[in-house]
């Protein structure tokens, strides 16, 4: 009996840690999104923070990350071309290229990509700052830690989330036409490519692809950020806070994702 | 622990690389979004039709329409008509619609795999074009329709192929009994082994030949020797001095005879009635 109670105790408690850190995310997300879309938050300061953060999470890695991305993608308009005109179907493989490709794998893996290299770096950074209390000293000094510390990395995250999707779609949709139209003129033509960019590439489709990315790019910091708030003032949190961060991210890309399938497709 | 605060070095032309980030999310998206309404045909002008139909299964909105394997256009809408039939409105678009004639023809092919497809035909170019808003009978295709009577006779056929193919069929055993004629005609006997249908049948069918042979040699002569008989009887009978000969002049005879005998025995009516 004892036993049991300790189990339920410890399941409760675990459900409501969960439930808090959920909660203390979309709290922070709420106030990220109003501090993001009041133009008060934007004085000069804060606007040379931004482009330093859009600097450095979109324009540095933007030549390496799609060089990357056009490879891959080359690699899997390649691979779905190949079986499809082995079992007859090559028309069929622009539209599962389309759909398989570039409105699914290229957004989330842009996002993945961002989450590891700023999302991880952000998460560790912010609760380094918060078991030193550099926010709070901030604070007291009279700089607000929201505008100039973290609002500025949000949006320098979605702003390279959104660019970097942006980029990679644009190349596997030259790459697609490369690689199924151009090099096998005989089986397929521009009418067919682009009949089927119309076929797939609907409005609501679009609006779910771009709403998609854009929750990606948001969640890929904004996560990271509210983990990072709620480490506790002890060094040995710093990687538990990373950790948790990033599964919680994992989680919350996979959320969107699904959430962006139904949307499309049920 | 003491963090050293990142001390960022300045960076060159920062705003024009900012700047460049942030109008290349919309351009792309602005440019994705045409790219996508000049795909699904928003740009070009287009004339409409309407093709009529008893089933739309198959049928869905931008499905393309093909001429001779390109597309001319697409189905713009569908919907009921109050006798309950199809309505299909299709957008064909201007520049194509000169291949499309009062006389032609579309066609709504379902295939096995992948989706339906409509079809144009125009049989007689030299028609008038199909005016804009013309209303047209589609005529369905569908090759899983006749599956199930292709496999119906398929399937009588399979049987009676069974039926034969089967070791104790009627079939079977003429083949066993053309094999075992073909066995014997190849044997020592040829064909006559197979016709009879054992060698020693065949060949007493060869000795009866042969004795047939002797005796039409042992005839030949027979006759010979007839033919002998009968010229020499020829010349018996018929030849100079022959019986037939001898027989006319007997017969002369007998008629001078007969003469004198009537002339003597009216002699002798005479003599009696003299008396």
């Amino acid at each position: 009996m004892n036993a049991l109670h300790a189990w339920l105790t410890l399941v409760g408690q675990g459900f409501s840690e969960w439930l808090d850190a959920w909660v203390r995310v979309s709290r922070f997300a709420m106030t990220a999104l109003i501090g993001m879309l009041s133009p008060a938050t934007y004085n000069k300061a804060t606007r040379l923070v931004v482009q330093k953060q859009i600097y450095f999470t979109a324009w540095q890695i933007l030549p390496g990350f799609c060089v990357f991305a056009a490879l891959f993608s080359y690699l899997i308009i390649e691979i779905v071309g190949i079986t499809a005109r082995k079992y007859g179907l090559y028309e069929y493989a622009l539209e599962l290229i389309v759909r398989i490709l570039v409105l699914e794998i290229l957004p989330l893996m842009t996002a993945l990509f961002v989450a590891l290299r700023t999302g991880a770096a952000i998460n560790t950074e912010v609760a380094l700052m918060k078991i030193q209390n550099e926010l709070d000293a901030l604070q007291r000094i009279g700089i607000d830690p929201m505008r100039l510390e973290l609002l500025p990395r949000v949006v320098g995250g979605t702003i390279s989330v959104l660019a970097l999707t942006a980029v990679n779609i644009v190349a596997a949709l030259w790459l697609t036409h490369l690689a199924i139209v151009d090099f096998h003129p005989w089986t397929l033509t521009d009418g067919d490519f682009t009949r089927m960019i119309g076929k797939v590439l609907d409005i609501p489709v679009l609006l779910v692809l771009w709403a998609k990315t854009l929750a990606f790019g948001f969640a890929v910091t904004v996560i990271p950020i509210s983990e990072g708030l709620s480490t506790p003032q002890k060094l040995f949190h710093a990687p538990i806070s990373v950790l948790r961060g990033m599964v919680r991210l994992f989680f919350s890309l996979m959320l969107i994702e699904a959430a962006a399938l139904a949307m499309v497709y049920v | 622990m003491e963090r050293r605060s990142v001390h960022q070095p300045r960076i060159k032309h920062l705003a024009v690389k900012v700047g460049a980030v942030l109008t290349l999310i919309p351009v792309i998206a602005v440019g994705l979004l045409l790219y996508a309404l000049y795909a699904r045909g928003m740009f070009d002008s287009t004339q409409a039709l309407t093709l009529n139909a008893p089933d739309a299964e198959g049928v869905v909105i931008g499905m393309p329409v093909m001429f001779s394997g390109f597309p001319i256009g697409q189905v713009s809408g569908m919907a009921l008509d109050e006798l309950g039939r199809v309505r299909i409105e299709v957008s064909v678009k201007k520049k194509d619609a000169r291949w499309l004639r009062i006389s032609s023809v579309f066609s709504l092919e379902k295939q096995f795999l992948g989706g339906a497809k409509i079809r144009a035909f125009s049989p007689r170019m030299q028609d008038p074009e199909l005016p804009a808003g013309a209303e047209r009978q589609l005529v369905s295709k569908d090759a899983a329709q006749d599956i199930p009577q292709v496999i119906a006779r398929a399937n009588s056929i399979l049987q009676n192929v069974d039926e034969i193919i089967r070791p104790d069929s009627s079939f079977n055993q003429t083949l066993a009994n053309l094999k075992s004629v073909t066995e014997r005609m190849a044997g020592e006997y040829g064909v006559l082994g197979g016709v009879t249908g054992s060698p020693d049948q065949a060949k007493k069918v060869l000795d009866t030949v042969d004795s047939v042979n002797a005796l039409l040699a042992s005839l030949k002569g027979v006759t010979a020797r007839a033919d002998g008989v009968l010229a020499k009887t020829d010349d018996r009978m018929f030849g100079q001095g022959g019986v037939m000969d001898e027989a006319k002049r007997s017969i002369a005879q007998l008629n001078t005879i007969l003469l004198e005998a009537r002339d003597s025995l009216k002699k002798a009516d005479e003599v009696l009635a003299n008396a």
